[in-house]
């Protein structure tokens, strides 16, 4: 008689193995990537090397055969070590790659996707406008069809990754009479005559993270270069929707729980008034409260991306988890800072970065005001 | 080329708890990990089957979670595995245990020719160092402990021993039983990939217990064991200060000799 076979649990383990990573090779290095802004390139190819960028991706497609699940985890632990490292990471597997691996030609994928997915090159994507943020019905980037090639005009702003980037990923409008209708992504790879990108943007928190402006002056780009059909941009964009939103909502989980460490092991060390600061109340409340929202976001998140993962609508769950993380995250780096008092001010200690960092969470995937909007809509409010 | 490498799961902490009752690890709340001197091991046939090409085969024993190790092994670039696993190899001492390992590369050695194991130095939770060496002699192969660097020659292996007083470079043919302390390379990381594809269905892992390495219940586990353990307790650390006194000259002789005296230089 055969014996049931014995298998790993893929979550625990990588779990596991991603946060042995995390201790070793990206916290004692926080610091100073942190204060330079930069990521040493032989960290990159570590990560490179462990596959993390194809973590989404089907083996078929040269990527690892992960889903939204283990996607998530990679996210969450990632960010307990750096949140603006986790948030490069974490993007170059999703939005920077994504509309590429799905629409882009074989060549496109021999050239850009299978090096992407080595580390050796950088997807960046390009939504955000001047004038046009959660509104993408005021997006003005045009693509206009001339010959075999698309022409493509205007501005994108707040693009991450954009002075590293290989290539983007631009949400254009085709045909301004359809409004939201006439969206597409095209691939404009950096090259392209009339790519021009802005200074790097000077930032509150997230320092490693690349940020600048891209202007697209009268870009040609071949035919084949649109993503997906005609007209189909907004669908392919909800399509990853509820995954952006959940990736955020697992940093944002990362990033708390990293505060809510950090603070609980002062808390037991910290001596004030003949005891250690675990024993007063006050703090005791703080660290309950904590322990509570993050177990709380934790169980939101991962039962949004078993949904995402069961080809379920996780549209509404995703902007509750995406907004509940995130305040989760601000609110905990907050009260660790208050929790260590005067240390928590300094920059030898990284409650003051994570408090920082927080700042960066409450934009992507949608600003907390236009998402409970949007989940007043959705419950039909 | 075919190399096996002997992994243990450890808890991970080198300040190991002991329940005062029973005299047994406390592991809860304590992660389980591949034991480091395995995981150098693990890198350094790794690194041989990157040079020369090699099938590289993990074997641990222990009890199903131990999967993990061999799991995290497959996905740092190991081509098989094998969890030996039974109740009845429980509570063994190294005897024991070298014994129901060397029983399996018997097993191994019956389906494939087998040119090198290689072994961590030690565990970090027992330290003893015995089992590479037991294993040597269960299989009668020559042994080469303490390495550090091990390179292939025609038919012979030459390493570098890291002993107290320097390196000793031997020469020793194949097939042998390796123990190693150090690698020229950090360990590789697992790649996810091959993580996902030794949890899944087709991952070649397998799981034998004791009828399938022939192994009788007498000499395995705690019946197997020639040694008992009576006690098991955690010393107590004391502070004891030696003022050194005399000229800067004579204190730093006083300093190097006293932490040579204790091993610690």
């Amino acid at each position: 008689m055969s014996k049931p076979a014995l298998r790993s649990d893929p979550e625990k383990l990588l779990r596991q193995i991603i946060s042995r990573f995390v201790a070793q090779e990206i916290t004692p290095l926080a610091r100073d990537m942190d204060e330079s802004g930069k990521i040493p390139k032989e960290l990159m190819r570590k990560i490179a090397q462990m596959r993390l960028f194809g973590m989404r991706y089907p083996v078929k497609g040269g990527g690892c055969g992960g889903n939204s699940t283990l996607y998530c985890i990679m996210s969450e632990e990632l960010a307990r070590g750096l949140l603006s490292l986790a948030a490069k990471v974490s993007k170059q597997c999703l939005m920077g790659t994504e509309h590429l691996y799905r629409f882009g030609s074989k060549e496109m994928h021999e050239k850009y996707f299978a090096p992407a997915m080595r580390g050796e090159k950088i997807g960046s994507f390009c939504l955000t406008e001047p004038e046009a943020g959660g509104d993408l019905g005021a997006v003005a980037t045009t693509a206009t069809k001339d010959g075999d090639e698309w022409v493509i005009s205007g501005m994108k702003t707040w693009i991450t990754n954009a002075p590293i980037a290989d290539f983007f990923t631009v949400l254009c409008q085709t045909d301004r009479s359809k409004g939201v209708r006439g969206l597409n992504f095209f691939f404009v790879p950096r090259d392209t005559p009339g790519v021009r990108i802005s200074p790097r943007f000077e930032t509150l928190g997230t320092r490693t993270t690349d940020i600048a402006e891209v202007a697209f002056n009268d870009c040609r780009i071949p035919g084949e270069y649109i993503l997906g059909e005609v007209g189909k941009g907004l669908k392919s964009l909800l399509s990853i929707l509820a995954d952006i939103r959940s990736m955020t909502a697992a940093l944002a989980l990362g990033l708390a729980k990293a505060a809510y460490e950090t603070a609980f092991q002062y808390a037991k060390e910290r001596q004030a008034f003949g005891k250690t600061i675990n024993k007063y109340q006050l703090i005791q409340s703080k660290i309950a409260n904590m322990a509570t929202d993050i177990w709380a976001a934790e169980l939101m998140l991962y039962e949004t991306t078993r949904k995402i993962d069961a080809g379920l609508p996780a549209g509404k769950e995703s902007m509750m988890v995406k907004y509940f993380a995130t305040e989760t995250a601000c609110r905990c780096c907050d009260e660790a800072t208050r929790i260590m008092g005067a240390y928590a001010y300094s920059m030898e200690y990284p409650a003051q970065r994570y408090f920082r960092d927080a700042r960066f969470l409450l934009y992507g995937g949608g600003t907390h005001e236009v998402l409970q909007q949007n989940i007043a809509r959705e419950l039909k409010f | 080329m075919n190399i096996a490498v002997l992994v243990k799961q450890v808890p991970d902490t080198n300040e190991i708890k002991l329940d005062p009752k029973t005299g047994t690890l406390i592991r809860e709340g304590v992660e389980s990990i591949m034991n480091p001197d395995d995981r150098l091991g693990l890198e350094t046939a790794l690194m041989l089957k990157d040079a020369h090409g090699a099938k590289v085969t993990v074997i641990s024993m222990g009890p199903p979670q131990a999967i993990d190790v061999i799991t995290e092994a497959m996905a740092m670039g190991a081509d098989g595995g094998v969890l030996l696993s039974d109740r009845n190899f429980a509570g063994a001492d190294t005897w024991a245990t070298s014994y129901t390992l060397g029983k399996a590369l018997e097993k191994l050695l019956a389906e494939t020719r087998l040119d090198l194991v290689i072994a961590g130095r030690q565990a970090i939770d027992g330290d003893t160092a015995q089992i590479g060496p037991q294993v040597a002699e269960h299989l009668g192969w020559p042994q080469v402990t303490y390495v550090s660097e091990l390179k292939l020659e025609d038919g012979s292996l030459r390493a570098w021993r890291k002993l107290p007083g320097g390196v000793e470079e031997v020469v020793c043919p194949l097939p042998a039983v390796v123990t190693v302390l150090d690698a020229p390379q950090d360990p590789r990381w697992a790649m996810v990939d091959r993580l996902l594809w030794a949890c899944g269905p087709k991952s070649p892992i397998r799981v034998w217990d004791a009828a399938d390495i022939e192994a009788p219940a007498k000499s395995t586990g705690l019946r197997g064991s020639l040694t008992q353990v009576m006690q098991t307790f955690s010393p107590k650390s004391e502070r004891k200060t030696d003022w050194i006194e005399g000229t800067a000259e004579e204190q730093a002789r006083h300093l190097v000799n006293a932490l040579s005296q204790r091993n610690l230089i």
